[in-house]
């Protein structure tokens, strides 16, 4: 489904993410964890295309991505639940859902304004898949609530439900459980579940290391932009190199206290 | 949202009926003096919608509409007294004023911000500069003798007949505007204004859909423009200026952005109060320059003010005073739940109620 090789993008000269390839198959849901700064949101960049890689090739369904724009990246199926709450202000939660179905329907500028045949029913549609979508993540009863007037765990589910209403094959998910109560948590972690078993590729970045290792196939540990191991959760858990890095972490967590 | 039609969208129906009427019938009781102000102000609420549709829903700033509203009317104008017929004309305005819109967005559409509002504003005079050096378009002097606009031999005779060209431009760059907005791009437009990249993401084209919005807007000055050229009878880079174009954002900003009515408020409130402080600077024994120094004024007193006061602008203050008028109102009728209805309706009058209203 998706494969990267020797993918590296530099900020300046410094590897944010070096020499990393993967190869996520068809219906696997990848863990993707390591300490802060290891190049995990940098990664989802390059594979939805808001950066271009320094050097490597990303290959997604047998194709390169190459010089492929964002949105054509989620008109082929790839979606993004960002690290932040990026949602659009000023527009209700179901509207917001709303815009994740453009990945999916083609209606433009001139059918809207001249209320041309076919527009309505597409309009209809967007508003099914987006209710659906909302209901998907168990927000029905906010859906015209303004978006940015949500709480902050309502905000990522949200961006989940976004991401949802453009039916995607692939899908990544930048840390959608940071600044979710436990219940909201739980929640999420089942929705995840039911995706994965619905058959959607998915790679999901998270710091609640346990979540992580509850859900995924396998996972794969990055630290300095590199690959320094991947498994399944058990092979990763008890591997020395990743142990040594959270360690490491940790320590430089407590000595910035 | 989605063609369900609730009271509250009915309301606003029955409204926007009264209001196309009263405006259609205006022109039956004003004086010539009155219908050049009754014009003026319409073709500056179409050149306005299309900015707020810029500003207000796409977050795209442009400081250079009075470029394109003097590409629409010297369009029209050069094609009128080269002995095409008058129509063609007025249908060539929007459309070489929204190619123009093309050309212009694909550099400049990549700025932001500031950056884009100089950039627009640097475009409009240089194209001002440019008619001025063109002999061929009347340099400074400006063209006139356009005929008037006209089908074959049949001719528009009086201001009356120019005024409902321009109520005619409205209606339908507003209906254009509100089928945009309440659609599928429209959506894809607002989205874009917050956060371009999660609007990519979502499968939004977001380079053109700015390029999109910006011809469009520029063809919708471009018509304003032409027909402007028509009823006056004379073009001359004079009629353009930079003040132009920064009216054209204040009015959308003391309307409302992001709202369909907005551009109307917002034009009708400036027009009005600008021609009451000139016929005000005009009396004697004030300063000849005191319609100008007046004028300047009202662009800065409306735009602090309305930014202080009103930041969402006159349309969503005025219809948040009816909603909260109406539900005291509910609440009277109702003993039973006055106090927790009028507890709610304060609470809505300091800030905005939570969920939402559907949009104008
Ligand atoms: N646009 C940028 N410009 C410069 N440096 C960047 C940029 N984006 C990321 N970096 C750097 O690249 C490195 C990796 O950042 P990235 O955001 O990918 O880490 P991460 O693994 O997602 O971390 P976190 O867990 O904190 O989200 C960091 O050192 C960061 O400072
Ligand atoms: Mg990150």
């Amino acid at each position: 489904m998706l494969t990267t090789e020797n993918l590296a993008r530099s900020f300046g000269g410094v590897f944010a993410v070096n020499d990393v390839s993967i190869s996520v198959p068809k219906g696997e849901l990848r863990g993707i964890i390591g300490p802060n700064g290891a190049g995990k949101s940098t990664l989802f960049n390059l594979i939805s295309g808001h950066l271009a890689p320094t050097r490597g090739e990303i290959t997604y369904v047998g194709r390169s991505l190459a010089g492929t724009a964002p949105h054509r990246r989620a008109r082929e199926g790839v979606a993004i639940v960002f690290q932040g709450a990026r949602l659009f202000h000023g527009m209700t939660a179901l509207e917001n859902v709303m815009v994740g179905a453009h990945a999916r329907t083609s209606h433009g500028f001139a059918s809207a304004a001249l209320r041309l045949p076919g527009h309505r029913r597409e309009e209809r549609l967007i508003a099914e898949r987006a209710k659906e979508a909302l209901e998907q993540v168990g927000m029905s009863d906010f859906a015209d609530v303004y978006a940015e007037s949500l709480p902050l765990g309502q905000q990522r589910r949200l961006q989940v439900a976004r991401a949802l209403c453009g039916q995607p094959e692939l899908l990544l998910l930048d840390e959608p459980a940071s600044g979710l109560r436990l219940g909201e948590r739980q929640i999420l972690a089942d929705l995840l579940r039911d995706l994965h078993e619905k058959g959607i590729t998915m790679l999901l970045v998270e710091h609640d290391v346990s979540m992580v290792m509850s859900l995924a196939d396998r996972i794969t540990v990055l630290d300095l932009g590199t690959v320094i191991a991947e498994g399944t959760p058990d092979a990763v858990s008890r591997d020395p190199r990743v142990i040594a890095a959270y360690l490491g972490q940790e320590s430089s967590d407590a000595a910035s206290r | 949202m989605t063609g369900r039609l609730t009271s509250a969208r009915l309301v606003g129906a029955g409204a926007a009926a009264v209001v196309a009427v009263v405006t259609a019938l205006l022109p039956l009781f004003l004086d010539s003096s009155q219908l050049t102000v009754y014009t003026e102000l319409l073709l500056s609420a179409v050149v306005t919608t299309g900015v707020s549709l810029l500003l207000g829903y796409a977050g795209q700033i442009s400081l250079g509409h009075g470029g394109f509203y003097a590409a629409g009317a010297y369009t029209a104008a050069l094609m009128a007294t080269h002995g095409m017929p008058s129509l063609l004309g007025l249908a060539c305005a929007p459309l070489v004023a929204g190619l123009l819109g093309l050309l212009v967005g694909m550099p400049l559409l990549r700025l932001r911000g500031h950056y884009l509002a100089f950039a627009t504003l640097a475009f409009q005079l240089i194209l001002l500069a440019v008619i001025g050096q063109q002999s061929s378009m009347g340099g400074d002097i400006g063209l006139s003798g356009i005929p008037a606009l006209g089908i074959g031999s049949r001719h528009i005779s009086d201001f009356r007949g120019y005024a409902w060209v321009a109520w005619l431009a409205l209606v339908a760059v507003m209906i254009l505007t509100r089928n945009i907005v309440r659609s599928r791009p429209g959506r894809g437009l607002r989205a874009l204004a917050t956060s371009e990249m999660a609007a990519s993401s979502s499968g939004v084209p977001v380079g053109r859909y700015k390029l999109v919005v910006f011809s469009l807007s520029a063809a919708f000055a471009g018509l304003a423009g032409g027909i402007f050229a028509f009823f006056i009878a004379y073009v001359a880079p004079g009629s353009f200026g930079v003040l132009v174009s920064f009216q054209f954002v204040v009015m959308a900003v003391v309307g409302g952005l992001g709202t369909l009515w907005g551009p109307l408020v917002g034009a009708a409130t400036i027009t009005l109060l600008l021609q009451w402080l000139n016929d005000l600077g005009a009396r004697p024994g004030m300063p000849d320059y005191a319609p100008q120094v007046f004028s300047y004024a009202v662009y800065a007193l409306l735009l602090v003010l309305v930014v202080l006061f009103l930041p969402r602008g006159l349309v969503p203050a005025g219809t948040d005073a009816l909603r909260l008028l109406a539900r005291r109102r509910l609440a009277r009728a109702q003993p039973g739940a006055d106090a927790a209805g009028a507890a709610d309706a304060t609470g809505a009058g300091v800030e905005e109620p939570v969920p939402s209203p559907q949009r104008q």
